[in-house]
């Protein structure tokens, strides 16, 4: 996933840590060995290939990350996507390339997550149309999370920590009794000194952020960054940041994406529903939150 | 005025107050005190940037590089002061022991501050970005 993963645990030794750890790495590896878009041999790179002419057997995990990204996106009502995949392809965000909107057009309608087939029984995934393609980028590293932290719980672990890049998967108390602490990047930071904008804390849950800051640059006094709407193709513009606290790695993953895509009114409305938590920083700075939050939440002074 | 003038010109009712508001602010005092945790750590900062997080139980002497030259710091008997400064008017130097609280050299941007809460200022275990 060409990221930073961290695994704390908690045990008796040091063996039984470093034992459990090392497991769990070898499952995010093999998670992002199915799933990796870029690499040809991946299963996403296989159904992608196949895209409108005949479905793929596949693991399980495969089936059950695209599963995952389907209830997301009926969620959302299509503002999380994996089938943004030909847009995503049309930025470059290190040469600063960004399409044409003739481009754009012609290559929206092949965005449709109701255009994902997948059978569970049989293990299979099938797109409906050629040109389609799945980019698992907004639920993979939380998914594999999930699948790290399960793997640490059948070790008889009871408290841990994973984090891949900036998604967070927290379980049990650390030695001192306290859940843990996780602090949410600043979008807008000038320095290591407010680059943290607040901090919660986190047990037996998941947190993740989408923010605007990760891959982007500035074109024209426009930012162009890599959360992209899938009915407009372009950047979406509502937010900041979305930090989403959920019960698992996925749901915050792939909501804090969506969230960002439906921008701060819709995003805490949905929280609510779903019974989830978030901060969302809108696109002048202005904070907010899901009410369940406040007091459970401290907001840096320098931020 | 003297004491026995103030006596002749107040009310019983104002000696009263009086001895009300004085109780009340030593009361303040003694409140405040207790709501900087003690703890027994000593941050010094320069120009907004952490440099060193010492403890009070160790007894030594820390030459802090400032702005404008070597602040040095002292740490002994679980108390902390400023014993050299290059800045003019000196007052860091002049705050003489503290306990508990914050010495601050504004010119040479040294702030030390002793006994910060430990549960507050700590790192997070983790950052989600």
């Amino acid at each position: 996933m060409n990221t930073i993963v961290t695994i704390t645990v908690v045990t008796a030794t040091e063996n039984a840590a470093d034992r459990a750890i090392e497991n769990a790495f070898l499952k995010i590896e093999d998670i992002e060995k199915k799933v990796n878009f870029h690499s040809p041999a991946s299963d996403i790179a296989l159904i992608n290939k196949s895209a409108g002419i005949a479905e793929v057997k596949v693991s399980p995990d495969t089936i059950t990350l695209l599963d995952n990204a389907l209830f997301v996106s009926e969620k959302t009502q299509g503002a999380f996507d994996i089938t943004i995949g030909p847009v995503t392809r049309l930025y470059n965000f290190f040469t600063q390339q960004k399409p044409e909107d003739l481009t754009l057009n012609n290559t929206l309608p092949l965005v449709n997550y109701r255009d994902v087939l997948i059978d569970k029984n049989n293990s299979t995934a099938y797109l409906r149309n050629r040109g389609m393609l799945i980019d698992p980028g907004g639920i993979a590293k939380g998914y594999a999370a999930d699948r790290a932290v399960e793997i640490l719980r059948q070790q008889g672990i009871v408290s841990g920590i994973v984090a891949i890049a900036g998604d967070i998967r927290a379980f049990g108390m650390k030695p001192d009794g306290k859940p843990w602490k996780v602090g949410i990047r600043n979008p807008r930071a000038k320095g290591t000194e407010d680059d943290i904008m607040a901090t919660t804390e986190l047990t037996n849950a998941a947190i993740s952020t989408s923010g605007d800051y990760e891959r982007f640059f500035i074109s024209n006094g426009k930012r162009y960054h890599h959360i992209l709407s899938p009915k407009t193709g372009r950047p979406a513009d509502r937010c900041r940041s979305v930090t989403v606290i959920a019960p698992e790695g996925y749901l915050a993953d792939s909501f804090s994406t969506g969230i960002f895509i439906l921008g701060p009114e819709k995003g805490i409305k949905l929280l609510e529903t779903l019974g989830y938590h978030g901060v969302i920083v809108d696109s002048e700075g202005k904070i907010h939150m899901t009410p369940d939050l406040r007091g459970k939440i401290e907001f840096q002074r320098n931020s | 005025m003297n004491f026995r003038e103030i006596l002749k010109v107040t009310t019983f009712a104002d000696r009263i107050l009086f001895s009300v508001l004085t109780l009340l602010s030593l009361l303040c005092l003694i409140f405040i005190r207790s709501l900087i945790p003690a703890s027994d750590s000593v941050e010094i900062a320069v120009d907004g940037k952490l440099e060193y997080v010492l403890s009070l139980t160790e007894e030594k002497t820390v030459a802090v590089q400032g702005l404008h030259g070597t602040t040095f710091v002292e740490i002994r008997d679980h108390r902390v002061r400023v014993t050299e400064s290059p800045c003019q008017n000196k007052l860091c130097i002049q705050q003489g022991w503290v306990v508990h609280g914050i010495i601050a050299c504004l010119p040479n941007k040294v702030v030390i501050t002793i006994g910060k809460t430990g549960e507050k200022g700590s790192a997070p275990d983790a950052v989600t970005e």
